[in-house]
């Protein structure tokens, strides 16, 4: 392949690695009532987007979805092989890519399967159907006397003919017919098999699978040579000492923004960091006016809003009891930064991304670039678990400016995990204020939720916004600055997401946001958005209720709760863990190590999957350190599709969750993040890994639910819990670090 | 020109010799099994070995591997001859994203090697310095485990 020819998917090979992914865990495929048409299929509403049939006669699906590790690959490929009575093997999975796929947005929010899957099942169901109907005609029978096999149309008197020889009858462009009847889901078939995942193996061997495996001829290597603050202003730099670093060949400046191209990577980098290190910049003011966060948060204005209300003033209420609890940043933290490959020929610009929407990137891509978005192309490829909106989307950014000097050869963009730490988003620092009133028995006679908290969603694409959410364009000569941020509506809510109470018992409710639109650090989405904290606030509230009443936190909660499914993982995990509930003692005399057992409980974004977490702990009391001991899970996720995908995904949320609790907190200093790297930003280690257990109540007779961010927050609470019931002290603020515990149990 | 071996093939590179290995295998000699993770010797995604035992390849300079093997992921084991421990991966399904996985098997091939009986709690201690963010580890843990009693 010549420097500046065309690359490819197929050339890369990254067309067989997408056809090679299959993970999976659960889907969302009820029949729907004709007429319901998925808001996908609305978006998307062309046969041949979804599903083909190649002229040698394989099935090829294409989703708009991307594989980040979390299974949604298999979930797809199982979808389609269960609607098309097809070996799931045989089938060929393609993912997104703006010039060939769907467009779906973004993939996120546990939503993928629930609405893209849905749409591909749909247009599965009308190929199978007309590929029926098709042979029907010609053998001049009735599809309903027609059967498949592995992608093969028997006749009741033994004829046979392919999918691919039908297909070659028929014209497939056209939109699907919404009217085609579905299989039904819950009879055996690819849904409800646990497929072992095909991605695995090249994962397990070193074979080419991540956008950072991409080499094609005559590539270089880019690199962004970084300001000191955020607010920073380039003044010089010495250009011509730039060019004669060993390895570069081109220097690139718009603006503040300044990296290099060179041959090899390390030199690329190397370049960069001196580079920037000689350059003369003019830092802004300091980051939160040189207060603390949680000061400022309270001083600056905010959007206030009330979400929820329930009807009625508080009754009967003896006491009121009031918390406030913080949360610091929390990083995204990925093993690998991120990547990008991008390459302009012509005037035309090709990206590589790993990133969560490569539409959505597109349209950002096009604003901060100033040209029309049909002139970019953005192909997905996996990247490093992201778990929200990390550097994925900026790198690509990134490697788009520095190609456009590479003279038509493509360019390669790792960050250094530095860079990633620093720059990326974070997850936003967050105040939660509740007070509930307490009646004479000790049961809530009102309950209020108050969240202060700066944007989880900084997306890029943004609807009609115009602005660019792309990091290195609002450092660019002619910037194109960010969109004004807004907070999204409940249900799903994103700063107030779980803010609702789970306890609908509780009368007199009311939930009310104080959203802060300008982060003087940059934040956005990182897995479950405000969820976590906002349920393991009213987890921790709950708990000390309980506490203040002398109940044991069980039946204190089973005497709030209406909704049957939250009783029952309760129960699931509390026989899971042998424990025996009592109440909380508060504020005993403290010995050397307290162990403790505490309950977490929540129903992700109030619609999703339903989980029950119970955590022991035991709490050194001199040190303040936590160890977690133990987890048992229980969760209810409706009808499971592939019981080890779910177990994956709920597990490795505990594991995250566990790290975020107890350690998890970023600091700056006047101008940047400065935890950037593993040991100023620790996460969980393998000795410090609690032991862990899940079960799943399995409804095969309930839609399936969301289920890959369900188990973080009632993880955190368990822990949180689990703290104060072992040394009676509640720790108001995440993560429970040593010193933050060891001066709570002094206080 | 260093020389080497990597995956038992004698290798020559024309690279500054203080060049660390990772940029070498992945970029110069086309390996995809170690990762670049943190680039400064606390995530494992890295991992190669060394003569046998585990090192951090973003901190060994290509000058110290000359004349010794090295063996990476691809080298370990292959899907016609899997190592124990790849295949106990696969059996375990012990992966999310995969990024981690290198190091993780690395890691792991060379702590139980010899040894049937290891502990859990020294699978935990020997496994320190690797890092998973998809939340994996009681996975790995679990695959390390019965590679080893399978005598890996
Ligand atoms: S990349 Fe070498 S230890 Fe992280
Ligand atoms: S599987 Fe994603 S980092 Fe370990």
């Amino acid at each position: 392949m010549s420097a500046s020819a065309s690359l490819t998917r197929r050339g890369f090979g990254l067309g067989v690695v997408a056809a090679g992914l299959a993970i999976g865990f659960r889907l969302d495929a009820p029949a729907r009532a004709a007429g319901e048409v998925t808001p996908m299929l609305l978006a998307n509403p062309k046969l041949d987007t979804w599903v083909r049939v190649t002229p040698d006669g394989r099935v090829s699906v294409t989703t708009g979805r991307v594989e980040l590790g979390q299974g949604v690959l298999t979930a797809m490929r199982q979808i389609a092989a269960h609607e098309l009575d097809i070996d799931p093997a045989a089938l060929e999975v393609l993912s997104a890519d703006t010039a060939a796929s769907p467009n779906e947005g973004f993939t996120a929010g546990s939503m993928s399967v629930r609405y893209g899957g849905e749409a591909l099942g749909m247009a599965c169901a009308d190929l199978r159907a007309t590929l029926l109907r098709v042979a029907a005609e010609a053998w001049g029978s009735e599809p309903g006397r027609l059967t498949v096999e592995g992608g093969v149309i028997h006749g009741a008197d033994g004829r046979r003919m392919t999918y691919g020889d039908a297909a070659s009858r028929v014209s497939l462009v056209r939109p699907v017919d919404t009217g085609a009847r579905r299989k039904d889901p819950t009879k055996a078939g690819p849904i409800g098999a646990s497929l072992p995942r095909t991605d695995l193996p090249a994962k397990v061997f070193g074979q080419q699978v991540f956008i950072h495996d991409l080499r094609p001829e005559g590539m270089l290597f880019g690199a962004v040579a970084r300001p000191p603050g955020y607010a920073a202003r380039l003044i010089s730099f010495d250009e011509a000492a730039a060019r004669a670093m060993p390895g570069v060949v081109e220097v690139v400046r718009d603006g503040s923004f300044l990296g290099v191209l060179a041959r090899r990577e390390e030199q690329a980098r190397e370049a960069a960091s001196r580079i920037a290190e000689a350059a003369t910049w003019e830092n802004g003011p300091p980051l939160f006016g040189g207060a603390g966060v949680f000061d400022y948060m309270k001083g600056v204005p905010a959007e206030e809003k009330v979400l929820h209300r329930t009807a009625g003033e508080a009754q009967g209420a003896v006491r009121l009891h009031r918390a406030e609890y913080r949360r610091g940043f929390q990083a995204h933290a990925s093993i690998g930064a991120s990547c990008a490959l991008a390459q302009w020929e012509g005037g035309k610009l090709t990206v590589w991304s790993h990133c969560q929407g490569p539409f959505p990137l597109r349209t950002d891509l096009a604003r901060a670039l100033r040209v029309e978005e049909g002139s970019i192309r953005v192909i997905h490829a996996q990247g490093s678990g992201c778990y929200g909106h990390n550097g994925a989307d900026d790198v690509a950014l990134d490697a788009a400016l520095l190609a456009r000097a590479a003279g038509g050869r493509p360019v390669r963009v790792q960050w250094t995990h530095e860079e990633e730490m620093a720059w990326e988003p974070w997850s936003s620092a967050m105040i939660v204020r509740m007070e509930a009133g307490i009646g004479g028995d000790g049961t809530p006679t009102s309950w209020s939720h108050d969240v202060r908290s700066f944007s989880h969603n900084t997306r890029p694409g943004q609807p009609g916004a115009g602005g660019c959410n792309l990091r290195s364009a609002w450092y660019l000569e002619n910037p194109v600055a960010p969109p004004v941020s807004t907070d999204a509506p409940l249900p799903a809510g994103a700063a107030a997401r779980n803010a609702v109470p789970i306890y609908a018992g509780i009368p007199n409710q009311r939930i009310s946001s104080h959203f802060l639109p300008e982060a003087p650090i940059r934040t956005s989405a990182l897995r479950t958005l405000g969820g976590y904290f906002n349920a393991l606030c009213g987890d921790l509230f709950i708990e000390e209720l309980a506490a203040l009443a002398g109940k044991d936190p069980v039946s204190y909660r089973l005497a709030n709760l209406t909704d049957p499914r939250l009783a029952e993982v309760l129960h699931r995990a509390v026989r899971l863990s042998g424990w025996t509930p009592e109440a909380v003692r508060l504020a005993p005399a403290l010995e050397p190590v307290m162990t403790g057992t505490g309950l977490g409980l929540s129903r992700y974004k109030n619609t999703d999957c339903y989980v029950a977490v119970v955590a022991r702990v035991e709490v050194d009391t001199r040190s303040g350190e936590v160890r977690p001991l133990a987890l048992w899970a229980a969760v209810d996720a409706g009808r499971v599709v592939n019981p080890d995908g779910l177990r994956n995904q709920v597990e490795g949320g505990m594991v995250q969750s566990t790290s975020w609790t107890l350690m998890e907190e970023g600091h700056w200093n006047a101008h940047r993040i400065v935890s950037d790297n593993y040991a100023d930003y620790p996460i969980l280690e393998f000795p410090g890994l609690p032991r862990i257990e899940s079960a799943i109540v399995d409804r095969p007779d309930q839609p399936p639910l969301g289920a890959g961010e369900g188990s973080q927050a009632p993880t955190g609470a368990a822990i949180a819990n689990a703290v104060l019931a072992a040394t009676g002290r509640r720790v108001p603020e995440i993560p429970l670090t040593p010193e933050r515990v060891r001066a709570a149990l002094l206080a | 020109m260093a020389r080497l071996t990597v995956n038992g093939r004698g290798v020559e590179v024309d690279v500054d010799p203080s060049t660390p290995l990772i940029y070498v295998l992945r970029n110069d000699l086309a390996l995809n099994g170690p990762k670049l993770g943190c680039g400064r010797a606390q995530c494992g995604a890295c991992t190669v070995h060394l003569d046998g035992q585990a090192i951090r390849s973003c901190q060994l300079p290509l000058g110290e591997a000359e004349g010794r093997q090295v063996t990476t992921l691809e080298g370990l084991g292959t899907p016609e001859r899997p190592h124990p421990l790849q295949e106990a991966f696969l059996a375990e399904q012990a992966a999310q994203c995969g990024y981690c996985t290198n190091g993780m098997i690395m890691q792991g091939a060379a702590l139980i090697q010899d040894q049937p009986g290891i502990t859990e709690a020294e699978v935990l201690e020997g496994m320190r310095g690797n890092l998973c963010r998809c939340g994996t580890q009681p996975r790995v843990v679990r695959a390390v485990m019965s590679a080893a009693r399978k005598g890996a």
